[in-house]
């Protein structure tokens, strides 16, 4: 901000020449309406010492055209709406959409003088700007201490809330400010004077689309209120466009895009002008949600009613109100006592079995074993082996006999398709732990080539290499295999 | 609410009527005179436990000074107050509970859960057909009494 403030001191030294330059901007009166819709980035570039090459509103041929129109018709009685012509061609209607359209433009207007007092009161008293932050409020807070040092002289007791008061005197106190030469102070107060005049214009308007609001809109401004009413028609372009939105945009109408790129919106809730009416006012905050949907489906009924000029009176209006106020009031009802519930009489629910993994896994414990299931079963002809010998005992039926070459049968008990890996892992565990092994086997081997060798005994049982059983490996999947 | 107050029986008709026009449910008939403390706390049992049964299962005061009821006091044979007597569709359902008594249940409950637990053994055993079933409440909370029998 160095550099800014630089081109401050910069100008002022100028000042002298741009004397000139203001009076001859004065003169001209039918100034044509330039664009006063600037971005941000072009303020800061402009040359900023002079009040009117940054607001023009005021001069606009525009601006004056309607402003007159609205004291017209705010002196004169209006005459009964006719029913049933179309909304569109009634002049007075026109003048509303206008009044709307300049209502957003003043309300830039207002922005943009304020940034400009801001900035050159930033050397008197720079954290007042953080203090007050309504425009307005901080204009009028300017224009009053003007070029005060001493900011307990200055009464602010009508303007601010006394904590704010507060705040603004102890900071006055280590402001690091200084007070401003005479001609940016009178261009200071020269711009609170417009911020001022503006936002009166403003409000004039607005009080003028209120009034008329009922005349136009009857049965939506029954639901939302004249204001919220004017601020739905200026925004949708009116009357028939806002009835030809479906209530979900309706209720968005307006709604400030406070979401940077990268921030999820789920968590702000989407309502617009709506979240202004006294309705969503009153409502809890835990209810405004469902309550703005119900506002909004309302209100875009009674557009549909006023686009067509179906009711004039308003009374579809006022049922649609009351409907809403019954159904958030029914909302609001704490649920019904519980009562003490008898017991269930017994037996009469049949037990729900359930099926599933976790029971089978529990089943599979209590299965039937293969060991179990080999000795229950009987070779024909040869009789069976049997713990006491001779038939007596506990048979073994095919458990020992010839054809199997085990008398413990394998142990893997459950169905499931095990992994290539598992399964291989399993096999090598079964091996060594198992009692099959005679005890006369040894690692070592002969040979006449090598000498003593240590072999795989795992070879011999078709374990050891893969492709000694198929070429498809039934344990591993890519082995290299090299055979010495 | 509209089990606040047991009913309490006094005359014989009503007594019949109420074993009579229970139908698929536990009928529990307490004797028992009101005044009595053990009475009261049995009777506070059944109080609170009479909408949790309610499905399958309805509770009955006899007070046990009335005239008229003396007829029944002598036939179950009921000495001890209060003496709680079960029923299911007109047939008398027996416990077996552990003491000498298997007809009635003698002496007042200790909770709740104990004469719910009674109240579902019985009308389980009486589904299936059984006139005997056997009491679920663990032998320290079963009142014990010393019958006599002719002055013995």
């Amino acid at each position: 901000m160095a550099t800014l403030e630089d081109s401050f001191l910069a100008d002022l030294d100028e000042l002298s020449d741009n004397e000139a330059e203001m009076d001859e901007n004065d003169g001209d009166v039918g100034n044509e309406e330039e664009d006063v819709d600037m971005d941000m980035a072009d303020l800061e570039t402009l040359n900023y010492d002079d009040l009117d090459t940054v607001s023009k509103l005021q001069k606009s041929q525009r601006y004056i055209d309607i402003m007159q129109k609205v004291e017209e018709a705010l002196g004169k009685d209006s005459d009964g709406a006719e029913k049933g012509t179309v909304l569109e061609d009634d002049p007075e209607y026109k003048l509303i959409v206008d009044c709307n359209q300049l209502s957003v433009d003043i309300e830039n207007e207002i922005a943009i003088v304020h940034s400009f007092i801001r900035d050159k009161y930033k050397l008197k008293f720079q954290e007042l700007e953080s203090l007050v932050h309504h425009p307005i409020d901080y204009a009028r807070v300017v224009k009053k201490i003007g070029n005060e040092t001493d900011i307990t002289l200055v009464d602010l007791g009508d303007l601010l809330p006394s904590a704010i008061i507060m705040g603004i005197s102890v900071t006055s106190l280590t402001t690091k400010g200084s007070p401003l030469p005479e001609d940016v102070l009178q261009k200071v107060l020269g711009a609170c004077d417009r911020a001022l005049d503006l936002d009166s214009a403003r409000k004039m308007v607005l009080d003028f689309v209120e009034s008329k609001m009922g005349s136009i809109a009857p049965n939506l401004s029954a639901i939302v209120g004249s204001a919220v009413a004017a601020k739905l028609v200026g925004t949708a372009g009116g009357v028939s466009a806002l009835a030809k939105m479906p209530a979900c945009n309706v209720q968005v109408l307006g709604h400030k895009r406070k979401n940077l790129a990268g921030f999820s919106s789920t968590s702000q809730s989407r309502v617009g002008y709506i979240e202004q009416t006294e309705i969503l006012q009153s409502t809890p905050p835990g209810l405004r949600a469902r309550a703005s949907r119900l506002v909004a489906a309302k209100s875009t009924l009674a557009a549909r009613v006023d686009a067509t000029r179906g009711d004039m009176s308003g009374i579809n209006g006022k049922a649609l109100r009351e409907e809403i106020r019954k159904k958030i009031e029914k909302w609001q009802e704490p649920p019904p006592a519980r009562q003490p519930k008898p017991l269930p009489v017994p037996d009469s629910e049949p037990k729900k079995r359930r099926g599933g993994r976790r029971l089978r896994k529990m089943k599979e414990r209590y299965a039937v074993t293969d060991m179990r299931k080999m000795a229950n079963r009987m070779r024909f002809g040869t009789p069976e082996e049997s713990s006491l010998g001779d038939g007596l005992g506990e048979g073994y039926g095919m458990l020992g006999q010839a054809g199997s070459n085990r008398l413990r049968v394998s142990s893997v008990p459950s169905k499931l398709k095990l992994n290539a890996k598992v399964a291989k892992k399993l096999k090598e565990r079964q091996y060594t732990g198992g009692a099959t092994t005679s005890g006369l086997t040894s690692s070592l081997a002969f040979t006449p080539v090598q000498g003593i060798e240590l072999c795989n005994p795992q070879q011999a049982l078709g374990l050891g290499s893969g492709t000694q059983s198929t070429y498809f490996s039934e344990s591993g999947t890519f082995s290299k295999l090299k055979k010495i | 609410m509209s089990s606040l107050l047991l009913k309490t029986l006094t005359k014989k008709e009503e007594i019949d009527r109420i074993i009579r026009d229970t139908i698929d449910e536990v009928l529990v008939l307490r004797f028992g005179r009101c005044t009595d403390t053990v009475c009261l706390q049995h009777d506070d049992i059944l109080a609170k436990s009479v909408t949790d049964v309610s499905k399958f299962a309805k509770v009955a005061l006899v007070d046990v000074d009335s005239e008229d009821v003396q007829v029944y006091v002598k036939y179950f044979d009921i000495t001890w107050f209060p003496s709680t007597v079960f029923f299911f569709n007109a047939h008398h359902m027996k416990l077996d509970s552990g003491t000498a008594d298997h007809t009635k249940w003698v002496g007042a409950f200790h909770i709740k859960q104990d004469f719910i637990d009674v109240v579902e053994v019985i009308y389980r055993g009486a589904m299936k057909g059984k006139m005997i079933v056997q009491c679920p409440v663990p032998p320290e909370r079963i009142p014990k009494y010393n019958l006599l029998y002719k002055d013995v």
